[in-house]
């Protein structure tokens, strides 16, 4: 087995999942002016929730179906219920809440799930396709091709169609979409609700390969946001940044040892932060 | 000694007594000792996050981080009573290294970094069972044995010494620094606050606690696991903190003492605990802001509203009468003569966009110069450069013949006073305060009780007397820009930048504005006022610049500038 071949295909297979959580956090925070700390939760919550239903004898396909819902309902209705009628409030308190919506999730899925990691079956089976000396399941084909394909996807919805466009819009400047009649409220739902879906379908997806526990979210959400964070928050950026992430991060799995993982993803963070700072001659830090 | 102080001081006394009482179940001498030290590192995080608005997600990290670096050390044959206090310092060096990096940043930069650094420390912890003990945990010999009330009496005379030193550092000059920097970080700035440099120190300080909390407690259960420096770790010290009222004084104390006898007295809360811990922050966060220290406030004061003769806190009286218009106020100096302002051939692209264009003029002590023209002129820009908001493309702009073109806001703001469009005064703080913030920062060093003088003073100069004690947001929106006004002009700036100041005003309030301008410019104070309001402009102003797209197009009198048909076009036409 060719090590190389092998750290670039599970580099692709996280780096699609990173550009599906980075997708979710870049459309929010512009749309919305948050960080959604509890983005990530949406793929623990849709990882446990397949686990457990498919495990209770549900078919699989019932399982991921109800997973990815139960998943979608949670983004949207955290923006609806818990952070829309707050909009007045600063936006730290509203990350704080956003940070504990993710600890209460932590907490129920440690009370369904246990500490132990879950899995539940691959959707796609069969043996592996080999070529190079390495060797990719084909349900991180599916997974790459769908990142790939819902990346371009979400691409063209939002440079071709009215939905999408608003968004942008909203995204650019709430204010100034909001006078030219842009419903900036739809376009931060809609924001919340392709977070939820992509963050699903990476769980749907990844957790087959690499299994899920109940801390798995927050993680999440920081690999999302140092994708995100290295595109400088744009929106197309993320899907180059993502895909970077991942095979960065598989290849220091793959020559340093997985140990090492956390620690090198801090040291990009902190280059990130530093490459950030270069503009911020002026003592002052930069208004968010 | 007020009656609250004595009650405080009583529930206090109670409180450390608590263990020997043996009236409340589960509270042992042990878990009054963890619970003392677990509150002590929890002060850090309380200033950090509860006084400075910093999201600290991975506080937890510096509370394991000196234990770990002591292990180490002694693994290497350090002296235990040495190996200690460097670990300390350790972890404290290593937070303001963190603070460095993230603090110039937007926040949420600075929350998913501290976050990120959770993961490495129990990352690391975990992956170097060697130096660490790793999943286990790293074993701890404390250097000398306390027994178990030695201990206790340790955990209540360092939470103490703790409290007491939170409550001796944060207050004044400091505490309202805080929460103008929390409030809003870029009048923090035009007010002189180095905001980077305030998060840094302030996260510098709380890890402190947090250090020193950490180690102690690590010495007294006898081993570190890697968990307790990790995210949940984090996680969990946020909603002590939050549940106990964050930000307040005895919140961490309440947070942590509660928490910890909740799941005491439940007997092991097991699976449970993460939730119980993520619904009590999250719903404190939604319903009940002020935590457990906010209701014993409320409670406090309905059982005592009742009671005659304890008034709201006495303002200090002295100077109150003391001052007419124009009283006793430059303190700094007597204003110069000659060039103040000079901006010569000054530019600001943003990309393709000029927005301010090779623009040149100057405003002498002891004139208002109004800067006019249609918006997008480049008014607001030309401002922003000029108090250092934004960097120059090109040009000069120097003050008293220095050039600050390089020179950050908040070191500019010594010498220029700037109001907003919007004014941006703190609402929960007192309008006395929200000036006091002003001379703060200047760079004389009187003691607190004069800057107070000095800010009655000046508020009742501009007629503001009345308001002095009361917090802004009670305030009518018209006073606010006359409050902030104050504030811009209070220390006797040699420059003054006004945003629109006359903008929403009544004309009573115009007059009263014009009147204060044409004072400050007889005390030799070189003015710029952005306006629109054209009778306010002819009133008060000396000369006048109008801009349009980016461009000087006419500078002279007032009437001469209006009369001119050039800037009729742009301005008028543009208007219509």
């Amino acid at each position: 087995m060719n090590l190389f071949t092998q750290s670039v295909i599970s580099g692709l297979m996280t780096g699609a999942v990173y550009t599906f959580l980075g997708i979710g956090l870049v459309l929010v925070y512009r749309t919305a002016r948050i960080l959604n700390l509890a983005h990530g939760e949406t793929f623990a919550i849709t990882g446990v929730a397949a686990a457990l239903l498919a495990g209770a004898g549900l078919p699989l396909g019932a399982a991921l179906g109800l997973a990815i819902l139960i998943s979608l309902a949670f983004a949207t209705g955290l923006h609806r219920f818990v952070l829309r009628p707050r909009a007045e409030w600063p936006a730290g308190t509203l990350i704080l809440i956003t940070l504990g919506a993710a600890f209460v999730v932590r907490g129920v899925l440690i009370l369904l799930a246990g500490t132990d990691p879950l899995s539940f079956p691959v959707m796609f089976e069969g043996p592996p396709v080999r070529f190079a000396g390495g060797a990719m399941p084909l349900q991180g084909i599916a997974l790459v091709v769908l990142g790939f394909g819902v990346s371009a996807g979400v691409g063209i919805f939002l440079a071709a169609t009215r939905a999408g466009k608003q968004l942008l819009a909203a995204a650019e400047n709430p204010y100034a979409a909001e006078l030219l009649g842009v419903n900036v409220e739809r376009a931060r739902i809609t924001a919340y609700a392709i977070g939820g879906l992509l963050g699903a379908l990476a769980g749907v997806l990844l957790i087959p390969l690499i299994a899920v526990d109940f801390q798995s979210g927050l993680a999440m959400t920081l690999r999302g946001f140092i994708a995100a964070a290295i595109s400088g928050m744009s929106p197309v950026g993320v899907l180059f940044s993502g895909l970077g992430l991942g095979l960065f991060e598989a290849m220091v799995g793959a020559y340093l040892g997985a140990l090492y993982q956390d620690p090198v993803m801090f040291c990009v963070l902190i280059l990130v932060a530093l490459w950030q700072s270069r503009n911020i001659r002026f003592g002052g830090s930069r208004r968010a | 000694m007020t009656p609250r102080h004595g009650a405080i001081a009583a529930a206090l006394a109670l409180a450390a007594a608590l263990p020997y009482l043996q009236i409340l179940p589960a509270w042992t001498t042990a878990l009054a000792t963890v619970t003392a030290f677990m509150a002590l590192s929890l002060i850090g995080l309380n200033l950090i996050f509860g006084v400075g608005g910093m999201l600290a997600l991975g506080q937890a990290a510096f509370v394991a981080l000196p234990g770990y670096a002591a292990g180490l050390l002694i693994k290497f044959g350090v002296p235990t009573m040495l190996a200690i206090p460097a670990g300390v310092v350790a972890a404290i060096a290593i937070a303001r290294l963190v603070a460095e990096i993230f603090v110039r940043l937007p926040g949420i930069y600075f929350a998913i970094g501290t976050l990120g650094f959770a993961f490495v420390v129990e990352g690391l912890a975990r992956a170097f069972p060697a130096y660490t003990g790793g999943a286990s945990g790293l074993v701890l010999d404390p250097p000398v044995s306390l027994g178990r009330d030695g201990w206790y009496a340790l955990g209540v005379a360092s939470l103490a010494a703790g409290i007491l030193a939170f409550a001796f550092l944060v207050r004044g000059r400091f505490l309202r620094s805080l929460r103008l920097m929390r409030h809003d970080e870029l009048a923090a700035q035009v007010l002189g606050i180095d905001v980077p440099r305030l998060k840094a120190r302030v996260f510098t300080i709380g890890s402190a606690y947090s250090a020193v909390g950490g180690i102690l407690l690590a010495y007294f259960v006898r081993v570190l696991a890697p968990e307790s420096g990790g995210v949940n770790a984090s996680l969990e010290s946020l909603a002590m903190v939050i549940i106990g009222g964050s930000g307040s004084l005895f919140g961490p104390v309440l947070g942590a003492a509660g928490v910890q006898w909740l799941f005491a007295v439940s007997g092991g809360a097991a699976h449970y605990e993460l939730l119980v811990y993520g619904l009590g922050f999250f719903l404190v966060v939604l319903f009940a802001p002020a935590g457990m220290a906010g209701a014993i406030r409320r409670a406090w004061s309905a059982a005592t509203r009742s009671r005659p003769g304890e008034a709201a806190p006495a303002a200090d009286s002295a100077s109150q009468a003391a001052a007419g218009p124009g009283a006793e106020l430059p303190a700094r100096q007597r204003q110069g003569s000659g060039v103040c302002l000079e901006v010569e051939r000054v530019a600001k692209h943003f990309g393709g966009l000029r927005a301010v264009d090779d623009v040149s003029f100057e405003v002498r002590f002891g004139q208002i110069v109004a800067l006019i023209g249609p918006n997008g002129a480049g008014k607001s820009t030309l401002f922003n450069l000029v108090s250092g908001i934004e960097p120059l493309s090109g040009g000069r702009v120097r003050l008293a013949g220095r050039d600050i073109g390089d020179a950050p806001i908040h070191v500019r703001a010594n010498d220029i006073g700037r109001s907003f469009q919007v004014p941006r005064l703190v609402g929960d703080m007192t309008t006395l305060d929200n000036v006091v913030l002003r001379f703060d920062h200047l760079s004389d060093r009187a003691t607190e009780d004069e800057h107070r003088r000095r800010a009655r003073a000046q508020l009742a100069a501009f007629g503001l007397a009345e308001f002095a004690d009361r917090p802004v947001r009670e305030i009518g929106i018209g006073y606010h820009k006359l409050i902030e006004l104050a504030r811009a002009s209070a220390g006797d700036a040699p420059l003054l930048l006004l945003d629109e100041p006359a903008v929403g005003l009544t004309a009573e309030e115009v007059a009263r504005l014009a009147a204060a301008l044409q004072r400050l410019k007889s005390l030799g104070t070189a003015i710029l006022v952005v306006e629109h309001n054209m009778d306010f402009v002819a009133t008060i102003a000396d000369e006048v610049v109008v801009m349009e797209g980016g461009r000087l197009i006419a500078r002279g009198a007032p009437a001469s500038v209006m009369a001119d048909p050039g800037v009729q076009a742009a301005y008028f036409g543009a208007l219509s």
